[in-house]
């Protein structure tokens, strides 16, 4: 009696602590989801808007700059990516070596992108890869090319752009994941290994590597999340004027078009809701093939 | 000693307490105003709020700068948001976008058609304005466009003022040319992301992406087809222009003087004035389309109104400020004529003494008879509510267009992307 007295009591007082995270929670997270669940199935322009069914659905099949934006942000993902994990993953093992030095310098030289405003960065990456900026004039006084590249005006060489300063920014927020794993990786495996005569090359691929699936598998999955979001790079970088979306919409990305949708062009709430919920589904759909290729090996 | 202090402390409660008063009396009377340009559009409003305040001086009107493209997003943004708070009480919005801001977001503006005598303003500016029989703006300038050049550096090439009267897109890219192999400058700054050009030539032609019901007219509308051709062989001839991107490379290419001119709406006056080369500058007419008959010299390009916002704390104000001086002060429409270039959509302030005058900035020549002239020759279109949109569409085909892409499969690849867009 008295037991199940104070069971159910502590249970209220359980309820009772996380009742406001719940609450807000529920006003400024469940809430919203379902109304943009329930906004994507409305069809209008601006305020005026009305119960659609499907057409959204339909407009999205046949609409070009969808399929342009999906196009780009899938080759986004595909290309930037497995470039920046490889990168991290080797910079965290270089910079795990103990008789490297200024290791404490470069940890951190590599990890400050990650930290820099991205506003700042973007006006300064805008800059230098101008027709006549920096990044152009050192490359024609080095004689690598003979005319300017047209990094912000070229549809290729804005995607180029855009990886780039993506993965410069994004490499060394990896690579701390990195590293504090290795941390946790026990030296006397690799002793071991190494008195019985692996060569480095097999150590990295048949200890490192294996020892660290689950922290790769989490920032493949944490990457991909943001690089399919990927919106103020390509906002305050590429994009200028009347192209929303780079030179030829080549750096126009699915969370760019929400934008261009709701708050550049004609107001279409419904129609950006439905692009949104194609990004949830695409996060689903890429996490679980993701963590399905990881189970099987 | 102590009887300073405390003469002292009186002093300054009784400070404290004017300084209230005075700032709840200013509460009362505090209009907010958004624009973009400061030399032009702010300046224009700024000689505005002074003639306002010199009379009503408990009245602080303030002008709050943005680029254009931001106050647009900021403004469609907080109106979407459906909270009022935070947005200004007058803001100023481009004739291209106002039918989409009226209809996107009703109740949102303040009808002014029982204020303002819309009688005095010219047409298409109320046109633009009105829905459902309700007009909502302060009609401000007109865009119609003129060619800016170098006077100095034409003469060098040997062209003066008669030799850019009545020629077309592809004379002047050959005049641009003749102009850089002389002096080493090319002509213009050009911006292959800003589809202005097409638009100045679609207008002089009267026809637009739209027809006059609001349906995509791209595929079999020759003018468009000849201006997109146009504007391509432009961005082809490499030493006609500068390549830029963005509006401060943009303006700041003629006004550092790196190029020889600029084609766009008499609103630009005001940042050509504001680079001390007094003299050196010249205006004529916009060159027309060679291959489309009835093609023109005169278009628009921008141009914008006031609207007052319903929600205004200080709408009663706003209103009045308006009233009183953009609707009633012909005058003040000289001022910033000369000034500023804003050429008003004021009927009455066209009698005035301004609009006939010299201008001494430019040789000593009767631009604004001039574009007094070409205002009323241009041709009046629809510019529907679609035209971000249109913009984009076309942007999206340029970079393949330069690079020898086919004219026919980018017109039926933008008009699939607008009629796609615009539902």
């Amino acid at each position: 009696m008295t037991v199940s007295r104070s069971v159910s009591r502590a249970n209220w007082n359980g309820w009772g602590f996380v009742a406001p995270a719940l609450v807000l929670l529920g006003l400024f997270m469940i809430y919203p989801i379902l109304w943009s669940l329930w906004m994507s199935f409305q069809t209008g322009r601006g305020m005026n808007h009305s119960f659609g069914g499907l057409a959204n659905i339909t407009r999205l099949t046949q609409d070009p700059v969808f399929l342009r934006a999906l196009g780009n942000t899938l080759i986004f993902l595909v290309v930037q990516v497995p470039i920046m994990i490889v990168l991290a993953l080797l910079f965290a093992v270089a910079l795990n070596n103990p008789r490297l030095r200024g290791r404490a310098i470069l940890r951190t030289a590599i990890f400050l992108p990650c930290v820099t405003s991205l506003v700042a960065y973007s006006v300064l990456f805008k800059s230098m890869f101008a027709l006549d900026g920096v990044v152009n004039d050192m490359l024609l006084f080095l004689h690598i090319i003979r005319e300017p590249i047209g990094w912000l005006l070229d549809p290729f060489w804005a995607k180029v752009l855009v990886i780039s300063a993506i993965t410069w920014r994004w490499t060394g927020y990896n690579m701390v994941f990195y590293l504090a794993a290795l941390q946790n990786i026990d030296p006397s495996i690799y002793e071991a290994s190494r008195i019985d005569g692996v060569p480095a090359r097999a150590r990295f691929f048949g200890i490192t590597v294996p020892m660290l699936k689950p922290v790769i598998l989490f920032t493949t999955v944490l990457s991909t999340i943001g690089t399919l979001q990927l919106f103020d790079e390509v906002n305050n970088i590429t994009s200028s004027g009347t192209t929303s979306g780079g030179p030829a919409d080549a750096t126009l990305t699915l969370s760019l078009y929400i934008y261009n949708l709701t708050f550049r062009f004609m107001p279409s709430f419904g129609y950006a809701a439905t692009v949104s919920w194609v990004i949830v589904l695409l996060v689903v759909l890429l996490s679980w093939v993701q963590f399905q290729f990881a189970k099987d090996r | 000693m102590f009887l300073n202090t405390s003469r002292l402390r009186n002093v300054a409660a009784m400070a404290t307490g004017v300084s209230f008063l005075a700032l709840s009396a200013a509460w009362a009377d505090e209009v907010t105003v958004w624009c973009w340009a400061p030399e032009f559009n702010g300046a224009a409003m700024n000689a505005a709020i002074a003639i306002y305040t010199a009379a009503n001086p408990d009245t602080t009107i303030t002008v709050v700068d943005f680029a254009k493209g931001d106050l647009e997003l900021k403004l469609q943004t907080q109106l979407a948001s459906g909270t009022t708070e935070g947005l200004p009480d007058i803001v100023l919005i481009e004739d291209y976008g106002a039918q989409k801001y009226l209809l996107s977001f009703p109740g949102a503006f303040e009808p002014l058609t029982d204020v303002i005598d819309y009688s005095q303003f010219a047409d298409y500016k109320v046109a633009l304005a009105t829905v459902d029989g309700q007009t909502y703006s302060l009609p401000f300038d007109s865009g119609v466009t003129g060619l800016f050049y170098r006077t100095d550096l034409l003469a060098e090439a040997g062209y003066d003022a008669a030799a850019l009267q009545d020629i077309t897109w592809d004379q002047m890219i050959e005049i641009g040319q003749a102009v850089n192999a002389a002096t080493g400058k090319p002509m213009f700054s050009l911006d292959i992301g800003d589809s202005g050009t097409i638009r100045i030539m679609l207008q002089s032609a009267g026809s637009w992406y739209f027809d006059a019901e609001g349906n995509t007219n791209i595929v079999d509308n020759p003018v468009f087809r000849s201006a997109l051709g146009t504007w391509v062989r432009m961005l082809q001839t490499e030493d006609l222009y500068k390549q830029v991107s963005g509006w401060g490379d943009y303006t700041g290419a003629f006004n550092n003087g790196d190029v020889a001119g600029v084609y766009s709406g008499v609103w630009m006056t005001g940042g050509i004035k504001g680079n001390n080369m007094s003299g050196l500058w010249g205006v004529a007419p916009i060159p027309r389309l060679g291959d489309i008959e009835g093609s023109g010299h005169a278009s628009n390009l921008g141009g914008s109104s006031w609207y007052v916002l319903s929600s205004a704390p200080a709408k009663e104000s706003a209103i009045d400020f308006l009233k009183t001086v953009w609707a009633g002060n012909a005058d003040f429409y000289q001022t910033i004529l000369v000034g500023q270039g804003a050429f008003g959509a004021y009927l009455p302030a066209r009698e005035g003494a301004a609009y006939s005058a010299n201008d001494d900035y430019f040789g000593g020549e009767a631009v604004w008879a001039n574009f007094s002239e070409w205002q009323a020759a241009i041709p009046g279109v629809n510019y529907g509510i679609f035209t971000n949109e249109a913009d984009a569409a076309i942007a999206a085909q340029m970079p393949g267009l330069i690079a020898g892409g086919s004219l026919d499969d980018a017109i039926a690849a933008i008009d699939a992307q607008i009629t796609q867009q615009i539902q």
